[in-house]
């Protein structure tokens, strides 16, 4: 097997030529799994992934937001001494960055004396002004750093891109680990791959340190852009493994230069934030003030002294390839040593002669801005040797035009890895990206890190944007490590306690609709099961034939969509059930179940989302016989309407009766006497259709033949069906249960309306059954007009709770901008 | 703010006497009130203001009153990047409107004569910026490049290449392009908003006060020379003993005596290493000396804006702004 490319260093391979002894353990090791295992195995790490929901957001992928993160079967291997060099050099690269942040936000020593280029700073958009001065703890900047690795034909390693501003990847690490370790048990034992615990135990320590004013257990919360970010994933993934709060901007306020989290109980002040926001974003009123995700006044509550930021706002500054070319000198400078691991080869074009260099060789040179960082001023680079001689010469007009905004570097022929794919094994390029965090005085590496693979043999851009794979990344210690583990924390009472009061209201309003969603989606499979158990009686119906009475109700619920008058009336229940396109339609109705499920992922057990997952993947049309279709409908919708409660229960089960409980239950409560109510509203009244089996059809819909069956041994009769699912507190599904259940969870809030749900119980309660179910004539005929004017009471006394409660708890007001909006002059 | 019709002929001119300089300097009381009406409730507003006269070697502040209504808890005073001083404020209680109200009196003394003579080639000004790294001249880099309302970039540089001809001084180039820009824009309060950027504004050759000193600072920027946004108040017109319904021929547009607006300006700080940074007024083609008060400076109009807000809630919402800035009779 050769899976070397020409030209490219491979890491199969030992320095001096011969077959490294550790990857040639690990390709027995995978061939003695045998090729057919293998894949089995690489299918249940995909499913693995795909069932804790890892994702990776693509910007602009029709798959939109949920792109399944792709780890390649075979890890990347480093051995202890090769590890030592690289850990030895990213420690040192993250102090000498930390030490050039401190001074260009503080005394500026480096441009007087001409260590750094002025132009890098000051015409540097991410040079945050109103930073510059800001007190940081321990004097430190930068508390995460991560460096791109690639490695040259001859075996040197290099650094190809420095991470300042939020560091993403590690999360990602992590995970892959674990579903390494669960589909590959047996090479962990046979392999002592070195542990990544330590690191975030680490990680979390450093966190607390660097709270202000010395506080003994810190509130520290994740700092998130939100669920469209493209390692939303790794946002939430990290929050819950290092216990920390995640939350978006608007979950957070500045009071008297302090920051709150805005909670159901409350402002809860916070003293650390992990910003994983791009700084610019993060505060409108002093940096960039078109951001909707900022937390207006942060930068006074940092100048007060009163939060952490980490990375300090304005780390991002560094990122700019241009500062490597200044970095041997640097850090002879700032550290009195020589730099462990060189960049790859830059030149800034600011200076004259580097200038000149570029030009002279833009056929081999990669160009980027130098001035980007931040993501409104950042660009792509530009492979001078695929350009046309005419882009060339126009490319080399603009750097001339302004050169102190360009850089130019090397192409790094990357090393090549193993990667397998349906075919086998091949080589793909491969870019590591190395982690540290602040350890005290010192910086600790996380032993392994984030390996990520070309998408193509021939391609050199590894970009999990473009669809890159990843490797698990294993550090050979000379032993096995103990195992250590933050990830099973057994919650004590004090952690339930406190993840109640830190519930935002953001979380508390993404339950509620989650608990809706759920409700509204059972209702509709029961619905619709009820129609195909009727279509699938009476396959040869005529098509001028009245509406099956289940139809009808359906229809009167508003679930069935337009009539085109053209489409058989099978399909349009198929569509109502099936076409997500379709307004209203059950499956679009799972879609948003999902997309809810989703927003509240760091909250709801990774079983129920599993599930959820799933029942997301099946909900598509069945692929049958036409004269089959109702039938395989109906199968679908019973699979269904297993995962619901599957759902529901592991949603419900799992969860602690906390703060977060109570939402998810209140939107259940709310929605199920909805769907109850309009249920009633579509089936009783009018006087009952002759021959009907509509009063099976409605027990059968609310999920009480049973309790019917046990209770009266009878056929169904109206008013002891009305009383089962209007009146009765004792039935889960009555309208009546609803009321009372919301009423007790409601008592657990001050400001909730407890006397509209009290008189709409009241309403239930009062009224008496003979008089719910008596026919009046009308001008329409005979109607139940007592119970329809109750329905109506309910219908919309419901939504006003909702709103009330909305209001009272939830209500998300957006921030405008007031300004700087007039002129100087008369406008 | 006003265009003043400086006398024609004289575009060089480095300072415009009035009526009210005394031996001592011009004195004037400074009101800039800034109201904000909302349709429905605001809950939070976090505020930064740069509000407060910068005092300098020729300008003294005497006196400030800041009066915010709704009253915030807590004001806090804090030096920007550049120096100014600036104000940050919190409105916590629910409000249907915000009044900032700032009274200053200030003293301008005279300035030091702006001398053409000493003024080296601009050319070597552009040159030593590079390579030279005292604190001063790195002060004065740090305006050469783009901000978020300037960029540079070879339209501007042409626009300024007939005033900044080959090895002329610095300040002599400069008060040329001061005269052109006054000379060839037409001043037109309805052709611009604050988002029109300079390169329109360079097409189309007219604009306000802000949108000259935003093309001035391009110009320059893009010859490789610093530049600074200069954010203050012009004097304002006299009031009339007797109200005259004919205004002179020669007084100035908004001469009517009305209190309004028309007092905020804005103009350009150049810098060059003999004469320090010298002020230049392209609207109206002078070198501000009395009648030019200095709030603060910076890169650009978003460094120095008089008050920028995010307000939670409100509704729709109303801002009206009045400006004066009267010039003190010295006490006898």
């Amino acid at each position: 097997m050769n899976l070397a490319v020409e030209g490219h260093w491979d890491e199969t391979v030992r320095p001096d030529g011969a077959p490294s002894p550790a990857w040639r353990q690990l390709m027995d090791a995978l061939q003695g799994l045998g090729r057919r295992e293998l894949l089995l195995r690489w299918e249940r790490a995909r499913q693995l992934l795909e069932d804790n929901g890892v994702t990776y957001n693509v910007y602009g992928d029709p798959r939109g937001v949920d792109r399944p993160w792709q780890l390649d079967a075979v890890p990347m291997l480093l051995d202890a001494d090769e590890w030592a060099g690289i850990e030895a050099a990213v420690s040192q690269r993250a102090e000498l960055l930390d030490r050039i942040l401190g001074d260009v936000y503080g005394p500026q020593r480096l441009l007087r004396e001409d260590a750094l280029p002025p132009e890098l700073v000051f015409a540097h958009p991410g040079f945050l002004r109103p930073c510059h001065g800001l007190a940081v703890p321990g004097g430190r900047h930068l508390h995460v750093y991560a460096a791109d690795l690639a490695r040259s034909p001859d075996g040197q390693w290099w650094v190809i891109a420095d991470r300042s501003q939020a560091p993403s990847g590690a999360g990602y690490a992590l995970e892959n680990r674990v579903v390494m370790s669960r589909v590959m048990p047996e090479l962990f034992r046979q392999f002592p791959v070195r542990r990544l615990a330590n690191y975030f135990q680490t990680y979390q320590e450093s966190l607390r340190r660097i709270a202000p004013e010395g506080r003994e257990s810190p509130r520290i919360v994740l700092l998130t852009p939100g669920p469209y970010n493209e390692t939303y994933f790794e946002h939430a993934y990290l929050s819950r493994y290092l216990g920390l709060t995640l939350a978006e901007g608007g979950d957070l306020t500045v009071r008297d230069e302090r920051v709150y989290l805005k909670t159901l109980s409350g402002l809860q002040q916070v003293d650390v934030i992990l910003r994983r926001q791009d700084a610019d974003f993060c505060d409108p009123l002093e940096l960039w003030g078109e951001s909707a995700l900022g937390i207006p006044g942060l930068v006074q509550a940092v100048r007060a002294g009163r939060v952490t930021v980490a990375n300090a706002l304005g780390s991002g500054l560094i990122e700019t390839s241009a500062i490597m070319a200044f970095l041997p000198s640097l850090c002879r400078k700032l550290l009195g040593e020589e730099l462990r691991m060189p960049s790859v080869a830059t030149w800034w074009c600011g200076h004259p002669r580097e200038l000149d260099h570029t030009l002279a060789h833009l056929d081999q040179l990669v160009l980027k801005p130098a001035l980007a960082g931040s993501p409104r001023a950042s660009g792509e680079p530009v492979f001078g040797g695929e350009l046309s001689a005419a882009e060339r010469d126009a490319l080399a007009e603009r750097i001339r035009a302004r050169p102190h905004g360009w850089v130019a570097q090397e192409k790094v022929a990357l090393s090549t890895v193993p990667t397998g794919d349906e075919d086998g094994l091949q080589p793909r390029h491969m870019v590591l990206r190395v982690y540290a965090v602040t350890d005290g005085d010192g910086w600790f590496v996380l032993p392994g890190g984030l390996t990520r693979v070309s998408s193509t043999r021939d391609s050199l851009v590894v970009s999990s944007q473009r669809g890159g794979a990843s490797k698990d990344t294993w550090v050979l210690a000379p032993a096995h490590e103990p195992y250590v583990s933050l990830l099973p924390k057994a919650p004590g009472p004090g952690d339930v306690a406190r993840s109640s009061l830190s519930l935002t209201s953001r979380v508390a309003d993404n339950l509620l609709w989650l608990g809706r969603g759920s409700e509204r989606v059972e209702a509709g499979v029961r619905l619709f099961r009820a129609v195909f158990r009727e279509l699938s009686d009476e396959p040869l119906r005529p098509a001028d034939a009245p509406l099956p009475d289940a139809v009808e109700v359906v229809d009167r619920m508003g679930r069935l969509g337009a009539d085109e008058g053209e489409a058989p009336l099978e399909d349009r229940v198929l569509a109502a059930v099936f076409d997500r396109e379709q307004p209203g339609s059950l499956a679009a109705s799972i879609a948003e179940l999902h997309r809810l499920a989703w927003l509240a992922r760091d909250r709801i057990s990774p079983d129920s989302w599993r599930v959820l997952s799933r029942l997301d993947q099946e909900f598509t049309a069945p692929t049958v016989h036409p004269a089959l279709r109702a039938s395989a409908a109906l199968q679908t919708l019973d699979r269904s309407l297993l995962q619901v409660a599957a759902f529901t229960g592991l949603a419900v089960e799992s969860m602690t009766r906390t703060l977060a409980w109570q939402f998810l239950e209140i939107g259940r409560r709310l929605e199920r006497a909805t769907q109850g109510v309009e249920l009633l509203q579509a089936t009783l009244l009018e006087a009952l259709p002759e021959d009907s089996r509509r009063l099976e059809t409605l027990l059968d819909s609310a999920d009480s033949s049973m309790t019917y069956r046990a209770r009266y041994r009878a056929s169904a009769e109206l008013p002891l069906v009305l009383d089962l699912l209007l009146v009765d507190e004792l039935n889960p599904r009555s309208v009546g249960y609803q009321l009372s259940g919301l009423d007790e969870r409601l008592r657990a809030l001050h400001r909730a309306p407890h006397d509209a749900v009290r008189a709409l119980l009241a309403r239930v309660r009062e009224t008496p059954l003979d008089e719910l179910a008596a026919l009046e004539p009308t001008e329409d005929g005979p109607r139940r007009t007592t119970l329809e004017s109750v329905l109506r009471d309910l219908a919309t006394g419901l939504p006003e709770i909702a709103n009330a409660l909305n209001q009272a708890y939830l209500s998300h007001s957006l921030q405008r901008r007031q300004g700087p909006g007039f002129r100087p002059e008369p406008a | 703010m006003t265009q003043n019709d400086a006398p024609n002929g004289t575009q060089a001119s480095t300072a415009n006497a009035t009526p009210s300089s005394g031996p001592h300097g011009t004195r004037y009381d400074v009101v800039h009130e800034t109201r904000y009406a909302y349709s429905e409730a605001a809950f939070t507003s976090h505020n930064v203001a740069h509000l407060m006269p910068r005092a300098t070697d020729w300008q003294r502040l005497e006196g400030l009153e800041l009066r915010i209504d709704p009253s915030p808890p807590t004001v806090q005073w804090q030096p920007d990047y550049f120096g100014n001083d600036v104000v940050f404020f919190t409105i916590l209680e629910p409000h249907d409107k915000l009044v900032v109200r700032v009274e200053s009196s200030v003293e301008l003394l005279p300035r030091p004569e702006l001398s053409l003579t000493q003024s080296p080639a601009w050319e070597d000004v552009a040159t030593r910026l590079r390579s030279d790294r005292d604190e001063t001249t790195l002060h004065a880099y740090e305006m050469a490049f783009e901000s978020p309302f300037v960029p540079r970039g070879e339209p501007f540089a042409d626009y300024a290449r007939a005033s900044f001809t080959a090895g002329r001084p610095l300040a002599k180039a400069l008060l040329d392009l001061n005269a052109r820009i006054h000379r060839e824009f037409r001043y037109d309060p309805e052709a611009t908003t604050l988002a029109t950027p300079i390169a329109q504004v360079l097409e189309e050759r007219h604009g306000v006060c802000q949108d000259f000193a935003h093309l001035m600072i391009g110009c320059l920027r893009s010859l490789g020379l610093p530049a600074r946004y200069v954010s203050g108040y012009l004097r304002s017109a006299d009031p009339k003993p007797d109200a005259d319904p004919q205004p002179d021929a020669d007084a100035e547009p908004g001469a009517e005596g009305l209190v309004g607006s028309e007092a905020s300006h804005a103009w350009v700080s150049a810098w060059c290493p003999e004469n320090g940074w010298i002020d230049v007024d392209p609207t109206n083609d002078v070198v501000p000396s009395d009648r030019h008060i200095v709030l603060g400076w910076g890169r650009d109009y978003d460094d120095v804006s008089p008050l920028k807000g995010v307000t939670l809630g409100g509704g729709a919402h109303t801002v009206s702004v009045e400006v004066s800035a009267r010039p003190i009779e010295a006490s006898p």
